[in-house]
This record gives structure tokens, C-alpha cells and sequence, in this order.
């Protein structure tokens, strides 16, 4: 109950933060600017994507729809929403460290554990609502201002045209798995915010982290290749799978293991962090 | 009786042997050009290295002398050549001078080859190798070689529209480039995995089956000036 009351608390702290909402607007901002560039100069986009067939080949119906604008956006924003996420989540426990209302929240009767837990299920709620938008605004308004259709997607193997109907089920899967990537980075910024004492430390090390974990999964260098696979952010961008054909099945599983595993092991350190942590010097 | 039906028989043997390219042709033309407009519903199977794509149905519109338009729901990939200009390219015969070639059985019609080999410098079309039935006036493969497009091969099947030279089937096979993807438009999470290997050119395959045609029941002009 407490640990509920607690998880309120948060969220209301969230929502009276304006940081909170430069992630709503930058992301709202991002999808809208990404929808009038289509909008007006679209045809051009689709033009990369079949250029290599166009000599032989012509692509009838519409292809420039919702479904493949939805795609792009997510495509384009997936790198670029962690950045957004963490500039709140990694300010969650050191932000109440650098403002020196811990100790105040400490003297509540509810465990260290529980305070974590509560800004964990609060960072949660925050993720699940920033991808629900994201949703929301790529798939929905896309699909209003483009109309739908079948949806063609590129991989390194060529093209893969996907048939409208088989769409609405892999769009909710794909921004699922996005949403348990995103958590991973919010565990990620929550874990470094327990070891910081202000909120910019974590924000800065958790895109650090990122980045520097991209670099090394595109590297094509052999040394790298045992690591690899238990990145979490090779596996964020799985949600990708989700449109291939057939369907990886087990490639999927793995991915979503292996970023839960993160979370735990995240939430873990953080959890052991802020136990130890001395708060009242 | 019987020498005389003889005769006759050898006679049009004889007279179909010594048809010139123009004369097969003509046959041809003029069954192309009893058809004004027509529309048909059309199945597309498509099996192209690099592209997986359902099979698509679509609608399609063409109205003499050169307008053509494919309608569909979903995304539907056909062939750029050989579809509506190919009848096009024929009814101009002062494009292009015909050449008469060998006989040759396909899908057991007896056909004549005739190359076409067009007059203008600046056409798509370099060479079309055009086998017609000369007791149907039908074509039954075409070998068109382009400049962009590279080869395409077309077998045709007939069922209700012969009268037309309308096709109920037709397939084609089409030379498809090598397929360059930037790494940046397509990051596979999975990049270890064995990925197919392609040659540098491979043939696609297009089967196009057509139903519920609609000949000369005249088509407005609006529906080819739709997106």
C-alpha cells in the first residue's frame, strides 16, 4: 500500500517537472516535423527505397501510407527517445540527492527498497506513456494524414512487402518490444542515478553507455563478436524482427530475455546501491 | 474430290509459308486494333530475387492508343516493359522494320519468329523477337531486349479474349541487377547470420493471370489521370 502511495508521489513529481514534458514535446516536435517532410516530399524517400528495382520493375498502389510512415518514424526515433526518457528517469534519485529532500523521504515509513521500487514503477509508467504516444502519433495520425496500405520494408536482404492485414498485430509487438527496450535504458539512467549526486551525471552516462555500445556492435571486427549478442543495445533494435519474414520467433525470445535479464540486473544494482548508500552525511 | 481438297490444303500450306514478316504482323495489328478499351481484374505472382511480396490483385485500364493505368489496393510489382507498350511499339509500323525468322513450336502452337528491329535511334526497345501463330494471329512469346530493362521474356496463354489478343496468362521473366542496400537503411540486428548469396544478375519471374475482362465497353479518360 505504501509502495503504491509512494508510486503516486512519484508520478505527481514527474508530472510537475517541466522536463517531464520536453520529452512529450521533443518527441511530439520530432514526429510531426518527420510527417511534413513526407508529406511534402515523400515520393523522393520512396524513390531510395526501390531505386535499385525501378529499372526493371514498377512498384504500383500506394506505398507512400501510414504504415510505412509509422515505420520510418519509429526507425528514425528509437536512437534518439532514450536520450528523451533518461532526461527524466536518470534525475529521479539523484535529483532528490542534489535538492537534499532524500533524507526527507527516507524518514517515511517505507523501506529504501520501496523508495527505488516506487521511482522504478514510476520511470515505468513514464516509458509506457512516452512509447503509447509514440505509438499514437506515428501510427494514428501517419495513418489519418497518408492513409493505409500495404507496407514495404527494406533489410539487407531486399524488400519485403508485408500485406495490410497482416499489420495491426506486428505494429503492437514492435512497439512492445521498443517499450521493453526504452525500459532498459530507463533502468539503465535509474541504476546510474543512484551512484550520482546531481542529474546530469546519469543522463550523460547513460547516452555515453549508448553510444558507445553502438559503435561496438556495428563494428565488423571479429574480437567484438563474443559480446555482441548480450548488448542490450543490439537487442533494441529488435523490434525490427517483428516485420521480417519469416517470422523469427526465436530470435525474439532471445531479445526480450536478454533485455528483461538488463532490467533485473539493473534494478538489482540499484537496489544494493541505494541500500548501501550513506544519506546522512 | 480428294486431289482437289489436297491441293487446296497444300496451297494454304504453302501460302502460310510464304507470308512475309509485314503480312504475320498485320494479322497481329489488326486483332490489336479491334480492341479500343479494356479493363481486367489481374492476379500477380511475383517470385524476384530480393523482393518477397504476397500475391497481389489488382485492376487494370487501357485505352487506345497508349493509355494504361494499374489500380490496386495493395503494393502490386509488374514488369516495366512489355505490358501495354509492347502493342504500342507494333501498331506503329513505321517504327520498325520486321524480319522474318524461324518456325518454332511453343506450348504446341506452331509459331513464326519475327524480329523487330526498330528505326529510331532513341528507342527503349533494341531488339523484339516476337513469336506469332500465323493460324491464330497470336503471339506466343516475346524476347524484348531494352536498353534500361535489359531482357524480357513474355509467354502467353489464351482462353476467352483470342478474338482480342487478349491474354488470359502471361509471364514473364525479367533480368534483376544485383541489390545494394546502404548499411545504414538496413541495420540487421542479426548481422552474423548466413545471408543468401546472389549472383550479380538473376532472373525474376511474373505471372500474371487475368479475368473478368471488359472489352470495349469504353472507359472515361478520368480514370487514367487519377494517382
Amino acid at each position: 500500500m505504501m509502495l503504491w502511495k509512494n508510486t503516486i508521489n512519484e508520478l505527481l513529481k514527474i508530472a510537475t517537472k517541466i522536463r517531464s514534458y520536453i520529452g512529450i514535446g521533443a518527441l511530439t516536435l520530432l514526429i510531426l516535423i518527420v510527417l511534413f517532410a513526407m508529406k511534402a516530399d515523400g515520393k523522393s524517400y520512396i524513390g531510395f527505397v526501390t531505386a535499385s528495382f525501378e529499372q526493371t520493375l514498377s512498384f504500383n498502389g500506394k506505398i507512400l501510407n501510414g504504415n510505412l510512415i509509422a515505420f520510418i518514424i519509429m526507425q528514425m526515433l528509437i536512437v534518439h527517445v532514450p536520450l528523451l526518457i533518461s532526461l527524466v528517469t536518470g534525475d529521479l534519485l539523484s535529483g532528490e540527492e542534489a535538492s537534499g529532500t532524500i533524507r526527507m523521504l527516507a524518514t517515511k515509513p517505507i523501506s529504501r527498497s520501496g523508495i527505488v521500487l516506487s521511482k522504478w514503477i514510476a520511470a515505468t509508467i513514464y516509458t509506457l506513456i512516452m512509447t503509447v504516444w509514440l505509438g499514437f502519433l506515428s501510427l494514428f495520425v501517419a495513418k489519418w494524414m497518408f492513409g493505409t496500405g500495404d507496407l514495404i520494408v527494406l533489410n539487407s536482404n531486399g524488400l519485403l512487402i508485408i500485406p495490410e492485414a497482416d499489420l495491426a498485430w506486428r505494429f503492437a509487438l514492435a512497439l512492445l518490444i521498443a517499450f521493453l527496450a526504452l525500459w532498459t535504458v530507463a533502468t539503465l539512467s535509474l541504476a546510474f542515478s543512484a551512484f550520482a549526486k546531481n542529474s546530469v551525471g546519469p543522463i550523460v552516462s547513460t547516452m555515453s553507455v549508448i553510444i558507445l555500445f553502438t559503435i561496438i556492435g556495428t563494428l565488423d571486427v571479429s574480437v567484438f563478436d563474443a559480446i555482441k549478442p548480450y548488448m542490450f543495445t543490439t537487442h533494441m533494435a529488435a523490434w525490427r524482427s517483428v516485420f521480417e519474414d519469416p517470422f523469427p520467433l526465436s530470435a525474439i525470445w532471445e531479445s526480450v530475455i536478454i533485455l528483461v535479464a538488463h532490467i533485473a540486473v539493473l534494478l538489482g544494482i540499484t537496489l544494493i546501491r541505494f541500500n548501501k548508500k550513506d544519506i546522512t552525511s | 474430290m480428294k486431289s482437289v481438297l489436297l491441293v487446296v490444303f497444300i496451297l494454304t500450306g504453302v501460302v502460310g509459308f510464304c507470308q512475309t514478316a509485314e503480312e504475320i504482323l498485320k494479322g497481329v495489328i489488326d486483332k490489336i486494333d479491334l480492341v479500343e478499351d479494356y479493363q481486367a481484374d489481374v492476379q500477380i505472382k511475383a517470385a524476384i530475387p530480393f523482393i518477397k511480396v504476397p500475391i497481389a490483385k489488382a485492376t487494370i485500364y487501357f485505352k487506345q492508343k497508349d493509355k494504361f493505368k494499374v489500380e490496386s489496393k495493395g503494393i502490386a510489382i509488374l514488369p516495366k516493359q512489355g505490358m501495354s507498350d509492347l502493342t504500342g511499339f507494333l501498331s506503329n509500323e513505321k517504327k520498325y522494320s520486321a524480319v522474318l525468322g524461324e518456325a518454332k513450336t511453343i506450348n504446341e502452337h506452331k509459331t513464326r519468329l519475327i524480329s523487330i528491329l526498330p528505326t529510331d535511334e532513341n528507342s527503349e526497345i533494341i531488339l523484339a523477337k516476337v513469336y506469332i501463330s500465323t493460324s491464330e494471329d497470336l503471339i506466343y512469346r516475346t524476347v524484348l531486349t531494352t536498353k534500361s530493362s535489359g531482357t524480357v521474356s513474355i509467354d502467353y496463354e489464351y482462353n476467352l479474349n483470342k478474338k482480342y489478343g487478349l491474354p488470359n496468362k502471361m509471364t514473364f521473366m525479367v533480368d534483376i541487377k544485383k541489390f545494394k542496400m546502404p548499411k545504414s537503411v538496413a541495420s540487421d540486428i542479426r548481422n552474423n547470420e548466413k545471408k543468401k548469396k546472389y549472383k550479380e544478375n538473376e532472373k525474376g519471374t511474373i505471372v500474371l493471370t487475368f479475368s473478368n475482362y471488359l472489352v470495349n465497353k469504353g472507359i472515361s479518360d478520368e480514370v487514367f489521370k487519377k494517382d
